[in-house]
């Protein structure tokens, strides 16, 4: 996977054309990830403060 | 009497009787919805056409960014003498480890803010800057402005900031749309919350959604 988009120009020489497209999966992954991390996070943490509050004190 | 012991105006009260208390002015609300609409716009027209879908996206994308960036400064100039309740600070985290309730804003919505404005800035700096690549009724594109090398960097910066704008986009429309903070996409739109739903991750004495010059307010 390339981090940057690097063609050649007439003479040869190489020129930077900015970030690679490539990146645009990671992303848009890893905003996925967050939405799934903090789904089974807020998931845990209910079942949690859940058995909490049955057991008794 | 203490600032503290002051017993709360009257105000609004919505329709189960719940005191309604003002999150956002209506000049916030028409900032966040416009700035809203361009950056999903200008997700769209830069990203679809990679996707494959190619349609004249260079006037809608620059258009939309002239738009963003205008929308961006007049937010800079509005909010800069406001600007230390958006300021993130070793209390937030304080505050969090403790179990403690935040002013206006939570660390969650201060660091969010932060990042996607650091993004947005990045991205309409190095937008202004591309526009001189664009031949427009206003002015006539002038590749020359920059070295070669220079530009690559300037679009790299675009770039970059706009790939990180896209995963932050992502994770405040969910934010937004979980049930437990529902009640700041409604504030979003109508500019209201009840007392009730402030108070859950609000402490009263430090935010009560009055006015700025009360002098219980003090948003940090």
């Amino acid at each position: 996977m390339e981090i940057f988009r690097i063609t050649r120009n007439a003479w040869g020489q190489e020129t930077l054309e900015g970030m690679s497209w490539d990146l645009l999966p990671v992303a848009f992954g890893l905003g996925l990830a967050i939405i799934i991390g903090h789904l089974v996070w807020r998931a845990v943490r209910r079942k949690g403060s859940g058995e909490r509050g049955r057991s008794p004190s | 009497m203490s600032q503290q012991s002051r017993p709360l105006p009257a105000g609004n009260r919505d329709g189960d009787g719940q005191l309604l208390i003002t999150r956002h002015a209506p000049v916030d609300r028409v900032f966040h919805w416009i700035t809203a609409l361009a950056v999903l716009v200008l997700l769209a027209s830069a990203f679809v056409p990679i996707l494959g879908l190619k349609f004249s996206w260079v006037p809608l994308h620059w258009i939309t960014g002239v738009v963003l960036t205008a929308a961006v400064l007049f937010h800079l100039l509005r909010a800069f003498p406001r600007l230390r309740c958006m300021w993130i600070r070793v209390k937030d985290f304080r505050d969090l480890a403790g179990g403690r309730r935040a002013a206006k804003y939570t660390l969650a919505q201060k660091l969010m803010h932060a990042a996607m404005g650091l993004a947005v800035l990045v991205v309409t700096a190095t937008g202004v800057v591309m526009l001189a690549k664009v031949d427009t009724p206003l002015w006539q594109r002038n590749p020359y402005l920059l070295e070669s090398d220079t530009w690559g960097w300037v679009y790299v910066l675009h770039g970059a900031a706009a790939l990180v704008i896209l995963t932050l986009t992502m994770a405040h429309i969910y934010f937004s749309l979980l049930p437990e903070k529902r009640a700041y996409l409604r504030a979003m739109i109508g500019g209201q919350m009840t007392r009730e739903e402030a108070a859950v991750f609000h402490d009263p004495q430090r935010w009560s959604g009055q006015r700025k010059d009360d002098p219980r307010e003090n948003h940090t």
